[in-house]
């Protein structure tokens, strides 16, 4: 069974004359294992699509499954709930929490009502696998870009989701620190990873590499891994 | 020119922006226009009631053109009295009145008992101020009337009331006289002209077809002086009590006097009305200001490209001041007029009990001069923080960097995981918490802790505000006891009999009776010449047991001659520990005790002397008595006061402070719950803004949380943290304050007059609490309402 199954997602942004379709009956499957890339121009309606995928944001149209839980059509705190259980975000700018530490911050999820359990164990193993440990008391701003995105990382893991939704992951980071970054989401056995990105390098991780035209999906001319 | 005409285009587009800023955050526009709205309420409140008590005595003054020196004495002819203020340094003008006490007068079923009828006898200055219908003059069978006393009497200027026995009179007008507080704090007082007084005799005598008498004229038994210099008035009282020689009885006030009694009751509710505003306003103009910070943060990328497109400092300023005035000029507005309509009524009611005027037209330039800070306040708090971002290099302004970038504390740069050096444990973060529910609340303590002036901030004001709301309600509660509870004025007993002295013994035997004693009481008046009245109270044996006013200074009477007297009577005669205390009894013989301590009492307005029965009864055997019933701790007053009616003695219940100051307390009670809720709601304000902004500033926080999965509870857990974590040591605070600072330092100001203990009870603390608690609870829930319906993307873009 897929991780991920997407059918026919419709999305118009703006109002009125300024309105636009940017996803016009897109359809994606992505199962356990698979690294998905999507590359598109800016404003191509990338992001859009990963913010449907993790229901940040509700679709016009169509139908969206996430381990076999319907996506589309529940209310607030059912997708809040899908999110916690099966979803992990990795965001361009990191986005930790400022006040909490590299280790609290990759907490936080376990924290939640209705997270799993044994969330500290799995975050200090995640810290050490990443190479975090001696900077694990660090507050953000303390840290680098890489060590930040690491410890992205870790928080999207730490509840143990089926589906990882990366949004320009390597967009801030340097040539190193990116590669890194990319060689951990290119090695998540048994989790279905999307990746929305710019960056033909980013894309050359995937199994499957998907440009955005015209708001559906067609295949890339770039090269996946495999 | 150019610079005239840019100005002129500049407006209108600035205007424009800060319309369609306004209208995509109205819910943040809501919460501002509230706070603003608040702090103009609460400094128009205290404006209004500043206004109102402050200058209503010199107002009354004026507009009544009130003498310098007020003198009551026994009746005399005109003449005889006029030689003699003639003989007086320094005299403008005097007028003379006869004065007559215990008068009746009837409107319908409405009927007022003891007022006072002042038949003004010569002199064309009276020292009233007519302020309604018209003055009177000549035989016209006309009254002017005190405002209060012709609301008991329901009658309108133009209406006619019945003087008992003398007939019908005209309300002519109404009039306030500032020397003596109004009806019913004093007797009701009605002016007529002695010419009208003498044709309302006629029309008396003619009714009853008796011949009618020609030249009827009064003595004067009252007068009042102006002088060409007020600042002489010392040595003309010294002068008028030489030349009293002659007249008897003699009372002399000045209106300094008044002017100090009236002042320090007035003054404790202005500087607590003043300070209450001043809180209120430091609260709203704070968290606005941290809210424009906020919200010019949240604009800095948009603040960079109208600089970069050629926008002037000035101009992305100039928007942020209109914003600010389209949000500030109305719900100042409405505010100062909320708060004017909330407080002018009980303010006007107090001042009619006090006899003076409202302040009118006047009180509209301090009502101004409050909205305009009401309005500047916020504007300027919007305008400094764009200032200081429009000035930043464009550059930065685009990356959006943080206006304040965090502070690189020192050892902060060092970087133990690069260079191998283990972490200063100084400088990681603290934990985040135990549970899931513990570590969101945990997070939000910190979210609030992060921004430490801030925090300081928010729980002083809301520690003062709290303390004030306790302090507030421990007032009331102690202005209801003093108007029903006896024990605040130093009365134990509970019940007194109409009965002999000598059935206390058989009182005291009644079930229910702990102890039954003879309770003396005579009116004398001071033997200084003073005019004072005094009320003397005696009893057989320790006085304490039964009536124990509070002890100010020196210690109780011993023997048989010594007195213990009230504040009042010390203040009015100058007495201090160990003087002499000389008092002219009904009989006709003097009282001469040594003054061994003064008492705070309300009663008689504090001119009251406790002595021995002895002494008393040795100088007045006829001194009037009843019997103080104590009853036991558990027994019932409506028991004993079968079995006391049974013995035919006519029992009464003590009251507490006199039955006419009640219009007063009332009066205060109504004002002090008015300003009670308002401080109430600027703490609610307070709690609401500090939950926004948090959520404002840390939209991309909560963000995340929910990116991760976090829902509704979730979001109101951590805004719980925040609460808590002002509410937790500003309650605390607050409690200390109002125990140890605010409520002791009232009582002192009060202890002239009665011993008010204004530490808050354990339910007043409770309610308190949990209004505060009921308040962070209503806040969470509205920010957190507002903040979810947010999208998750729209916050993670900051």
């Amino acid at each position: 069974m897929a991780v991920l199954d997407a059918r026919g997602l419709v999305k118009t942004v703006g109002q009125g004359r300024g309105a636009r379709r940017v996803l016009d009956g897109l359809d994606l499957s992505v199962d356990a294992g698979d690294v998905v890339a999507v590359l598109g121009r800016s404003g191509s309606g990338k992001s859009t699509l990963l913010h449907l995928l993790g229901g940040l944001d509700a679709a016009d149209g169509g139908r969206i499954t996430i381990s076999g839980e319907q996506l589309t059509d529940r209310s607030s705190r059912a997708v809040s709930r899908i999110r916690l259980r099966h979803i992990g975000f990795v965001f361009q700018q990191f986005q930790l929490i400022e006040e909490l530490s590299g280790r609290e911050n990759v907490l936080v999820p376990t924290r939640l009502p209705g997270a799993p359990g044994g969330g500290a164990r799995r975050a200090m193993e995640l810290i050490d696998e990443l190479g975090l440990s001696a900077v694990a008391e660090h507050r953000p701003h303390e840290l680098s870009g890489g060590e930040q995105q690491r410890f992205a990382i870790a928080r999207a893991l730490v509840n143990e989701p089926e589906l990882i939704l990366a949004d320009e992951p390597t967009g801030s980071l340097d040539g190193t620190s990116g590669a890194t970054v990319l060689a951990l989401l290119a090695n998540m056995p048994n989790r279905a990873v999307v990746i929305v990105t710019h960056e033909p390098e980013a894309a050359a991780i995937a199994d499957r590499v998907f440009a955005l035209k015209d708001g559906v999906l067609v295949a890339s001319e770039i090269e996946p891994r495999r | 020119m150019s610079t005239v005409s840019g100005g002129t285009r500049a407006l209108p587009a600035a205007l424009a922006d800060a319309w369609l800023s306004l209208r995509a955050r109205r819910r943040r526009l809501l919460l501002g226009a509230g706070g603003i709205a608040l702090a103009a309420a609460m400094l128009s409140a205290a404006i209004t009631i500043a206004s109102g008590l402050g200058g209503g005595f010199n107002r009354g003054v004026k507009a009544a053109d009130l003498g310098d020196l007020i003198v009551r004495f026994n009746p005399e002819s005109a003449g005889e009295v006029s030689q003699r203020l003639a003989a007086l340094p320094d005299v403008a003008s005097f007028s003379l009145r006869t004065e007559f006490t215990d008068t009746t007068l009837v409107n319908g079923s409405h009927r007022v008992s003891g007022a006072s009828a002042e038949i003004l006898d010569s002199g064309s200055r009276h020292g009233y101020a007519v302020t309604a219908g018209h003055q009177i003059s000549g035989s016209a069978q006309q009254v002017l009337m005190e405002p209060a006393l012709a609301s008991a009497l329901h009658v309108h200027v133009g209406g006619r009331v019945l003087i008992a026995g003398l007939g019908y009179v005209r309300v002519a007008g109404l009039a306030e006289g500032p020397d003596d507080v109004g009806y019913p704090l004093a007797a009701g007082r009605f002016y007529m002209t002695s010419a009208a007084l003498v044709a309302t005799i006629q029309a008396v005598v003619k009714r009853r077809h008796e011949r009618v008498p020609r030249g009827i004229s009064f003595r004067v038994n009252f007068a009042e002086v102006w002088l060409h210099n007020s600042r002489y008035i010392d040595q003309v009282l010294v002068q008028a009590r030489a030349e009293s020689f002659g007249l008897r009885d003699v009372q002399f006030a000045t209106r300094g006097g008044v002017r100090v009694l009236v002042d320090q009751a007035a003054g404790i509710i202005i500087d607590l009305l003043v300070a209450l505003s001043a809180i209120a306003l430091v609260t709203a103009a704070v968290m606005l200001a941290a809210s424009a910070r906020a919200e010019v943060q949240r604009r800095l990328r948009s603040i960079g490209i109208r600089r970069a497109v050629g926008a002037t400092r000035g101009q992305v300023v100039l928007t942020q001041v209109i914003e600010a005035s389209l949000v500030a000029v109305p719900a100042a507005t409405l505010g100062t007029l909320a708060g004017w309509a909330l407080i002018n009524g009980p303010d006007d009611r107090l001042l009619e009990l006090l006899n003076e005027p409202g302040p009118g037209a006047a009180l509209v330039a301090p009502l101004l001069a409050g909205w305009l800070v009401t309005v500047a306040l916020p504007v300027a708090g919007a305008a400094w923080p764009a200032w200081t971002a429009a000035g930043r290099a464009v550059i930065a302004l685009l990356r959006g960097a943080d206006m304040h970038p965090a502070r690189n504390r020192r050892g902060w740069r060092r970087r133990p995981g690069r260079d191998g050096g283990q972490p200063d444990s100084n400088r990681t973060a603290a934990p985040l918490g135990g549970g899931a529910g513990g570590g969101l609340a945990t997070l939000g303590a910190r979210l609030v802790l992060a921004r430490r002036a801030r925090l300081a901030a928010t729980v002083s004001m809301l520690a003062v505000s709290t303390a004030f709301v306790l302090l507030m309600i421990a007032l009331a509660g102690a202005l209801s006891a003093i108007e029903t509870d006896p024990q605040v004025l130093g009365k134990h007993y509970q019940l007194t009999a109409s009965a002999p002295p000598s059935m206390a013994g058989e009182i005291a035997k009644l079930p229910g009776v702990q102890a039954a004693e003879p309770r003396y009481d005579a009116r004398a008046v001071d033997g200084y010449d003073l005019g004072d009245i005094v009320d003397v109270v005696a009893y057989g044996r320790d006085h304490t047991r039964f009536e124990a006013p509070p002890l100010a200074s020196g210690s109780r009477y011993r023997g048989n001659d010594e007195a213990e007297v009230g504040v009042g009577l010390a203040n009015a005669l100058g007495l201090s520990l160990g003087s002499q205390l000389l008092l002219e009894l009904p009989s006709g013989k003097q009282l001469s005790l040594r003054v061994s301590g003064t008492v705070s009492s309300l009663d008689f307005d504090g001119l009251v002397a406790y002595v021995p029965a002895a002494a008393l009864l040795a100088a007045d055997p006829a001194a009037s008595s009843q019997v103080a019933v104590l009853l036991d701790p558990h027994a019932s007053p409506t028991r004993v006061t079968a079995e006391l009616n049974q013995l035919g003695v006519g029992p009464k219940a003590t009251e507490g402070a006199t039955a006419r100051g009640a219009p007063l307390v009332a009066v205060l009670k109504t004002i002090l719950r008015a300003v009670a809720v308002l401080d109430g709601l600027v703490c609610v304000y307070a709690l609401v803004q500090a939950c926004a902004l948090i959520m404002q500033e840390r939209r991309r926080t909560v963000a995340v949380l929910r990116a991760c999965g976090a829902g509704a509870g979730s979001v109101r857990r951590l805004l719980s943290g925040s609460v808590l974590t002002l509410l937790a040591p500003a309650t605390v605070i607050g409690i200390v304050l109002e125990r140890f600072v605010f409520g002791p330092a009232l009582s002192n100001l009060a202890a002239s007059y009665a011993a008010l203990d204004l530490s808050p009870t354990g339910l007043e603390v409770g309610a308190t609490v949990l209004g505060l608690a009921l308040s962070g609870a209503l806040a969470v829930f509205w920010v957190t309402r507002g903040a979810l319906r947010e999208p998750v993307v729209t916050g993670l873009a900051g």
